[in-house]
């Protein structure tokens, strides 16, 4: 038969794609959350017993203070046996309602904590993100026009090494060098207290210059990896005889190297850079840790150091909704930026 | 590789064991610029953790001549202390030598039972599919959404252990599942070649059949692997030190690093810097020599290049 | 037959600067093509059948040289133009059909799209214009053009995907089309098919082709003059019905010999013992002496001259020369 009928196919086989897709991503939220809810419950130890321990170690408190302050906070300690607390959390959580922090103080919900600290998250992690993949793009797509030269192999070399440092260590140098020695940026928080938090010029000035360091070392580190993945590919895509036609054809170079080799070069990278999104917050932790920035990570670092079940719970639920999701997304967006998923190949 | 015959001797034996795993990767090796500028700093840092604490005294604080608390810089580098000492006096070379053992035994149990895991859940998924393959790849998936480094965070206050192969175990759960999957989508497309329909046709055993045909392909992806494994265990591991949230016995390069941390600020930053740089040294040069270790495996596991060199 | 010559090559020589030195992949190889006849061109693969192609377009590889020659075009010497006035005769003039269908379409833009770029790349703006052209080619081809203009390449089957590279390079109406391989990696049916396409075009239109090949017997079904080439060089050439009935090189009859016999028994295809030399270090002498069952001393020693032995019958072989 001279023909596809894929064309003329309706949308059934896609809603039915989404909704086994959905189901799957359901799923795999549902096994991820229950795992860590046992793993968390695990920890050893009496939380009261722990809290107080984690008062006196990390706050030089004395015992009694620690204790009276550890026991304020009992009531809002869950109790009943681990499969009991486990089944009213899932209710809960299915409400919405992730618990309450026994750290951060005392009765706060963790939802609250969490909508404090997901924005500045989200901005540092994005922005790295997207400035890391538009260079590593085009850093990539320069040592593939060079493939197999000098200079391509040594930044091949360079790139790989690279990404192995870890971003903690960037972002130690960073602190030292621009923030201690040099001070041209500020060493901790998101903002500075003498700002007042809103849409106004200083406010934003000073988010920025606070998210400067945190954003330049995940982009150190990343976009080596870009720039590698993105070489290969348009390694792969250069030898495509629909380059070699293209230039036959008489196409402008501008249009070759946006509509040929741009476009079919960073497609195969869509995917991880939608999965990067989940994993850079699960990343979090050491670089918000550095400069004691208030997201995510630093709320699972506080979380963890006082043994704060769930807000513990939370943090990590928070990020594994958030990875699903992202490869959620990335499926979908791929079949409708890819004509040959979009289609059905 | 030659198989000895029944008749052949011992020493005939040994002969072709060292030709198959020294004289060739070695020959390869030296070819190898990269590679041998890894192995090199690879075998170093071995080197270090395993004679280094037996040469070297133990840190011990304030033994740094002159101790004058708490004044700051106090001990740059100098022949007695070629790194300098730290905040409290004590031999900065001497921390990052006795803090290299741990690093590398936790690398390595990492970098093993992750490849350990990874070839098996592959392999299985793989060979058997069907039902044990969808329960086998869905775990993995599952375990692949779940945050890496926080589990590991979470695992390790669970477990609070010392022990570096403890710690070594608890950062593989999460490295496996991209090296099982790998291994996994390999299997299922040597299967479906025809050549291997021809052999079942033949009565051949299959599983025989595709491990000789896959693992010459594997053997090299399962050895570079390893390596990162071990890369991204010394990553993690120094990282889970630096925060604070593993229990420490001994000396540690994320110690240190805490510390110096710690120490930074304000008036502190230049001697913080100082005592900054000989962990961060320590840890970029083990990863630099382990990634430029991985072009060289790529080479010596490669059939088409281990002839060429024999 | 005393007809317009809209093409005329001459002494052509293209190397390729590899690594290990120039690879002269055409040598010193002429032949001219009169106006609304089908040239065929044949050879094994890689005897620079595609490269005398690209040269002819003037749309080599980066690392690749014009040595020597010229290619006479309406008068006009291709190789002396400037791109910008090169860019006036190729696709509008001179156009040609790559030899990888299957994949020489962008996967990621829809095929009107293809169509549209091309004629904006050649100063037409008009989509609308580009759509029509498009659509009244596409039905000389038997192609749907509602279903395939909107369509993505990969839901096309093969066959489509070679008429609508034939459709896109016509749609300027050239006097000279160039289809290299247009048959090869198409199943038997469906190479039939395109065949008989080809055929029906040119029967409607009279433009002239120049038909590249490897299979011999695909230029006595569709050619009217046939070119033989043999590692970068010319072999024989003359019309079909002469060199077929006649063949004179032994590579010419080497080719013919393998060509099935009738009852179509794919097992007595006999293919020619040996294979195509080094071009970077060819052998002396006849480059075919190697694998030529006539060899003889002299073979081993000079270089055949190319021999006119009836009015456009040239053949190069030692055999045929009186020297
Ligand atoms: N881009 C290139 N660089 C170097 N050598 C090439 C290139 N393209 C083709 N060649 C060589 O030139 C010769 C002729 O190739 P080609 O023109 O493609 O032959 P054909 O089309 O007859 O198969 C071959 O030996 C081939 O290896
Ligand atoms: S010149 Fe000699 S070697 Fe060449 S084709 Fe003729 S007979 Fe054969
Ligand atoms: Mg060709």
């Amino acid at each position: 038969m001279d023909g596809s009928s894929s064309a003329l196919k309706g949308y059934m086989p896609v809603l039915k794609w989404f909704t086994k897709r959905l189901l799957i991503a359901l799923i795999t939220i549902y096994f991820a959350v229950t795992l860590s809810f046992f793993v968390v419950k695990a920890m050893p130890g009496d939380p009261v017993q722990a809290l107080i321990q984690m008062f006196v170690s990390q706050y030089y408190m004395d015992y009694d203070s620690a204790k009276s302050l550890a026991e304020a906070a009992a009531p809002f300690i869950p109790k009943g046996s681990v499969l009991h607390q486990y089944i009213s959390y899932l209710i809960s959580f299915l409400h919405g309602n992730l618990g309450v922090s026994i750290s951060y103080s005392t009765g706060t919900p963790v939802k609250d904590l969490l909508i404090q600290s997901i924005p500045w998250t989200v901005l540092v992690v994005g922005s790295a993100l997207i400035i890391s993949f538009a260079i590593g793009i085009l850093i990539g797509t320069g040592m593939a026009y060079v493939h197999g030269s000098k200079i391509d192999s040594f930044l091949a070399v360079f790139f790989s090494v690279i990404r192995s440092i870890p971003e903690y260590v960037v972002a130690l140098v960073l602190l030292i060098v621009f923030g201690f020695h040099f001070k041209w940026f500020p060493t901790r928080g998101a903002y500075s207290p003498n700002v007042t938090p809103g849409f106004n010029l200083p406010f934003i000035k000073d988010v920025l210059k606070h998210a400067a360091l945190p954003i330049l070392s995940w982009v150190i580190v990343h976009v080596s990896g870009w720039a590698l993945s993105m070489r290969a590919s348009t390694v792969t895509v250069l030898g495509e005889d629909y380059i070699t036609y293209a230039k036959i054809r008489g196409l402008p170079s501008r249009r070759i190297l946006v509509s040929y080799i741009g476009k079919n070069a960073i497609l195969p990278l869509f995917t991880s850079f939608m999965l990067s999104i989940g994993f850079m917050f699960g990343g979090s932790v050491f670089i918000e840790y550095i400069f004691a920035y208030p997201g995510v990570g630093n709320l699972l670092y506080q979380a963890i150091t006082m043994r704060d079940t769930y807000l513990m719970l939370g943090v990590f639920n928070i990020i594994i909704v958030a990875v699903v999701i992202s490869a959620l997304i990335a499926d979908i967006l791929y079949g409708v930026i890819d004509p040959r998923i979009r289609r059905g190949a | 590789m030659k198989m000895a015959q029944n008749g052949s001797s011992f020493s005939e034996l040994i002969r072709n064991a060292v030709e198959d795993w020294i004289i060739i990767p070695g020959k390869i090796i030296a070819r190898n610029k990269r590679g041998l500028v890894g192995l090199i700093i690879a075998l170093g840092y071995l080197f270090v953790g395993i004679v280094g604490t037996h040469i070297i005294q133990e840190p011990q604080s304030f033994t740094c001549i002159p101790y004058e608390p708490p004044s700051i810089l106090k001990w740059p580098p100098s022949f007695e202390h070629p790194l300098g000492c730290d905040y409290i006096g004590t031999d900065i070379l001497a921390q990052i030598v006795y803090g290299t053992p741990i690093v590398l035994q936790i690398a390595l149990t990492a970098g093993l039972i992750t490849t350990i895991i990874g070839v098996l859940v592959g392999l299985t998924a793989g060979f058997k599919g069907g039902m044990v393959d969808t329960v086998l790849t869905g775990i993995t998936q599952i375990i692949m959404t779940i945050p890496g480094l926080p589990l590991i965070i979470v695992l390790s206050t669970v477990i609070r252990t010392y022990q570096p192969w403890t710690i070594g175990a608890l950062i593989a759960i999460r490295w496996w599942t991209g090296l099982a999957m790998s291994i996994r989508s390999q299997v299922l497309s040597i299967k479906q070649r025809d050549f291997i329909e021809a052999a079942k046709v033949l009565g051949m055993k299959t599983h025989h059949i595709i491990l000789r045909e896959i693992m010459p392909n594997l053997i090299s992806y399962i050895a570079i692997n390893f390596v990162f494994a071990a890369v991204g265990a010394i990553y993690a591991s120094v990282g889970l030190y630096f925060l604070g949230v593993l229990p420490i016995s001994t000396y540690n390069w994320g110690v240190m690093l805490n510390m110096a941390y710690k120490q930074a600020g304000g008036g502190a930053s230049v001697a913080a810097l100082h005592y900054f740089l000989a962990p961060i040294l320590a840890i970029v040069l083990l990863q630099t020599g382990l990634i430029l270790l991985t072009y060289a495996l790529d080479e010596v596991f490669n059939p088409r290049i281990r002839t060429e060199v024999s | 037959m005393g007809n317009e010559r809209i093409l005329e090559v001459k002494n052509l020589v293209v190397h390729y600067l590899t690594a290990r030195g120039p690879l002269p992949a055409v040598n010193d190889v002429s032949f001219s093509i009169e106006k609304g006849r089908i040239v065929g061109v044949v050879g094994e693969s890689g005897s620079g059948k595609t490269t005398l192609a690209l040269a002819i377009l003037r749309q080599l590889p980066r690392l690749t040289r014009i040595y020597k020659g010229s290619v006479m075009f309406h008068g006009i010497d291709l190789v002396k133009l400037s791109e910008k006035e090169m860019n006036e005769i190729r696709w509008k003039k001179i156009s040609y059909v790559p030899q990888a269908a299957l994949n020489a379409l962008n996967p990621t833009i829809k095929i009107i799209d293809h169509f549209i770029e091309t004629g904006n790349a050649h100063g037409i703006n008009d989509k609308k214009l580009i759509v029509e052209k498009a659509v009244e080619i596409m039905k000389m081809l038997n192609l749907e053009p509602e279903r395939v203009l909107y369509g993505y390449p990969h839901e096309l089957s093969g066959g489509m995907k070679q008429r609508v590279l034939i459709a896109l390079s016509m749609i300027f109406e050239p006097e000279l089309l160039i289809l290299d391989e247009p048959t090869t990696a198409l199943d038997l049916l469906t190479q039939r098919l395109i065949l008989d396409l080809i055929k029906d075009l040119h029967r409607r239109t009279h433009m002239t082709v120049m038909f590249i090949t490897h299979d011999i017997a695909t230029i006595a079904d569709i050619a009217d003059d046939v070119i033989v080439m043999y590692a970068g060089k010319l072999m024989e050439k003359g019309d079909v019905f002469t060199v077929f009935k006649n063949p004179h090189h032994p590579y010419t009859k080497a080719l013919m010999s393998s060509i099935p016999d009738l009852t179509g028994d794919i097992n007595k295809m006999r293919s020619i013992p040996g294979s195509l030399p080094d071009l970077i270090n060819p052998p002396s002498g006849c480059i075919f002496h190697p694998r030529c069952p006539y060899a003889f001393e002299k073979c081993k020693r000079e270089e055949p001259p190319a021999v006119e032995i009836k009015p456009g019958h040239v053949v190069s072989c030692w055999l045929y020369s009186k020297q």
